[in-house]
């Protein structure tokens, strides 16, 4: 009897120290989104990239991962706020994404001062720049690579692009963008013929569009992004402006852009993007499998990018066997890897992936080989600043 | 043709858009003093219809014309089960419970079409332009102004030369009275609500080929046509084609000086407005 009361009490220590370890060992992953607000069907697309990953990835190391969605409502300082109170309330140390480069910059405030990690994937120089620290990694090209990777190949596929008119949102991403495009047409012996800027809120662009054909421009720059781009491209269409000028959009959305705006809008227009689920990477085709396999459809920029900053993340506590930040930080500096744009790099100095960014065209409907394809890779290319030239100290 | 006509043609024809968009919100309130925040959601649900309809037969043109029935429908509902008990309370609580509404709408967008916005291709008919010299402009443009003005006169004809016309007017300025000479008052409201949000049902349709669907574009073509409204002079159906072409025109012309400022530009011509004229245009006291 003496021996079975023991063999009770060592097996419900030992049951025990297993829960209470494995409790010790659940990790959940933050992913920063806008999940309400004027870019909600960013946000959502993004957060189901990141449960993609979590899902996939299930438990590896010891560790059991979990997620939480912290919806950004698409207002830098209401997600700073959530983010702040994740960290005091449930110790949050480990933060995905964002829309807004806003956001990105006053999340990754917070989590630097509470010693975590934080990749996200928005567009402002300062991230990975002057506003750069230790905490924060930032998977997408910035403004200077997206605008060098789709403007150079634009000008040099068509050298009568003598006279550019650029539209332009009137915030941190747009000039950065438009200063990107100046340098570039500067140096080409351009001229830059006129621009609009309008707010984030413009729905009607068919004003700008009439100044750009006043000025009889070789190429619409188109530097907005989202349903701003999808309107802009639109009425574009349905002033004629295909037929009067090359259009080059500079930060699409990728696919998504493309199911909007149908094949007939998008035929021939130029597309930037930090994604295409056509790339023959082996990374991009097992992840495009596990999303058709999982999730029935094609992934899309923002599902993408939040995927490949979640596996990332996951595969660093794979990799050192630990959840420690610091130790996951020192494991991504300097990391190369097989990424779905192809072979990426993390530059240690300033925590920038250095990753491809896509130059698409449109096809005609009647070109489309499957329902997803709408559009040939003109040219993929990586542009980066030295970090040294970035203004990044950490 | 110089840069300054084309702009004058293009801001008549947003203006023509705008005064879709505000003329069911100011006959709503000016015959039933109701104020309706809901009325950017409707417009919204529109498009939508629109695009469903267009999805299921291929033709816009049958969604141009069931959009506005459908929407027509859900308001019939929508006014018997919630916005009859609020005629006769205070606007404040119109405008809590409306912007209710317009909230559960757009989730209710959300969840069945989700984020990502739709696009509706103008029908081959109106696709092409109409050149100006170095101008162009676009035929469903010109479409949506015609379509706009018909619309206009129609609606001034039914509510100042018709039987149907005199008794709604009558009704908004004594409701009780008309009620005392046999005529059935609740159902006069009703069918003026029903009329006013198919209104915007009609204006999300038209607009959705040119600035897509999604689920978000109430809440801008709210702001846009209570502006026309206010320009206007509340329940002004005359002021809100004014309201309307004033706001085309100064976003028109700001566009081409000031871009960024076309919203500023907007918002100042209406507070100057009703600075000098506190009931709008042509409102009355």
């Amino acid at each position: 009897m003496i021996k079975l009361k023991k063999a009770i009490i060592l097996a419900s220590s030992m049951f025990l120290s297993l829960t209470s370890y494995a409790q010790a060992k659940d990790v959940t992953i933050y992913g920063v989104s806008s999940e309400s607000g004027a870019f909600a069907n960013f946000g959502k697309q993004g957060s189901k990239g990141l449960k993609l990953a979590v899902d996939a990835a299930d438990d590896a190391a010891g560790m059991k991962f979990n997620y939480s969605i912290i919806d950004s409502e698409s207002n830098a300082g209401k997600a700073a706020r959530k983010v702040k109170a994740a960290i005091s309330k449930s110790d949050a140390r480990y933060f995905i994404g964002s829309t807004l480069s806003s956001t990105a910059l006053a999340v990754g405030k917070e989590v630097d001062k509470a010693g975590g990690i934080y990749i996200n994937g928005s567009g402002a120089d300062e991230i990975t720049g002057t506003q750069c620290n230790k905490a924060m990694f930032r998977w997408s090209a910035p403004t200077y690579g997206a605008v060098n990777a789709s403007l150079i190949p634009v000008l040099d596929l068509h050298p009568e692009i003598k006279r550019v008119y650029t539209i332009t949102p009137d915030y941190v991403f747009g000039e950065a963008m438009l200063n990107n495009a100046k340098i570039i047409l500067k140096k080409r012996g351009i001229e830059l013929v006129g621009n609009s800027y309008h707010s984030l809120k413009e729905k009607e662009f068919s004003g700008y569009l009439s100044q750009a054909m006043a000025t009889k421009a070789d190429l619409l720059l188109v530097l907005n992004f989202g349903s701003l781009a999808t309107n802009t491209l639109l009425q574009a269409d349905s002033f004629g402006m295909k037929d009067k000028m090359q259009i080059l959009l500079v930060w699409s959305s990728g696919l998504d852009h493309f199911r909007t705006l149908t094949p007939k809008v998008a035929e021939g227009i130029y597309f930037g993007s930090q994604y295409w689920h056509e790339d023959e990477s082996p990374a991009n085709k097992a992840f495009v499998a596990l999303s058709r396999e999982k999730l029935k459809e094609t992934p899309n920029y923002p599902m993408a990018h939040y995927y490949q900053m979640t596996k990332l993340l996951i595969d660093s506590m794979n990799a050192t066997k630990s959840a420690d930040p610091d130790a996951i930080r020192k494991h991504l500096e300097g990391l190369e890897y097989d990424g779905l744009t192809g072979r990426e790099f993390i530059n240690a100095e300033n925590h920038q992936v250095e990753k491809y960014f896509y130059l698409l065209q449109g096809k005609k409907a009647s070109e489309m080989k499957d329902p997803d394809n709408y559009a040939n890779i003109i040219s993929k290319a990586k542009y980066f600043l030295p970090a040294n030239e970035t203004g990044c100290k950490m | 043709m110089s840069l300054y006509l084309f702009q004058i043609l293009n801001g008549v024809g947003l203006g023509m858009i705008y005064f879709l968009m505000g003329v069911g919100l100011t006959i709503i309130f000016g015959m039933m003093n109701f104020v309706n925040f809901a009325h950017g959601a409707f417009y919204a649900l529109g498009a939508y219809a629109c695009y469903v309809v267009m999805s299921i037969t291929g033709s816009f043109w049958a969604g141009l014309v069931l959009a506005p029935i459908c929407i027509g429908i859900l308001a019939l509902g929508i006014e018997k089960v919630l916005v009859r008990r609020l005629y006769a309370v205070d606007h404040s609580i119109q405008i809590l419970i409306t912007i209710g509404v317009m909230m559960m709408i757009r989730e209710g967008t959300l969840l069945i079409w989700g984020t990502v916005p739709k696009s509706i291709r103008v029908p081959e008919l109106l696709a092409g332009i109409v050149a100006f010299d170095d101008f162009v402009y676009p035929v469903y443009r010109l479409f949506i102004v015609g379509v706009t003005a018909l619309i206009g006169i129609g609606l001034w004809l039914l509510l100042e030369k018709t039987r149907f016309g005199m008794v709604i007017r009558a009704g908004s300025e004594r409701p009780h009275m008309v009620a005392l000479l046999g005529i059935n008052i609740d159902k006069l409201f009703s069918m003026t609500f029903i009329g006013g949000v198919a209104l915007a049902g009609v204006a999300g349709a038209l607009i959705a080929p040119i600035r897509g669907v999604d689920a978000f574009m109430g809440v801008e073509a709210l702001g846009i046509a209570f502006v026309v409204v206010v320009i206007g002079g509340m329940g002004s159906f005359s002021g809100a084609l004014i309201g309307g072409l004033i706001v085309g025109l100064v976003q028109s012309f700001t566009s081409g000086f000031w871009p960024a400022g076309t919203n500023v530009m907007i918002y100042s011509v209406m507070a100057l407005i009703i600075m000098f004229r506190p009931n709008g245009l042509l409102g009355r006291a």
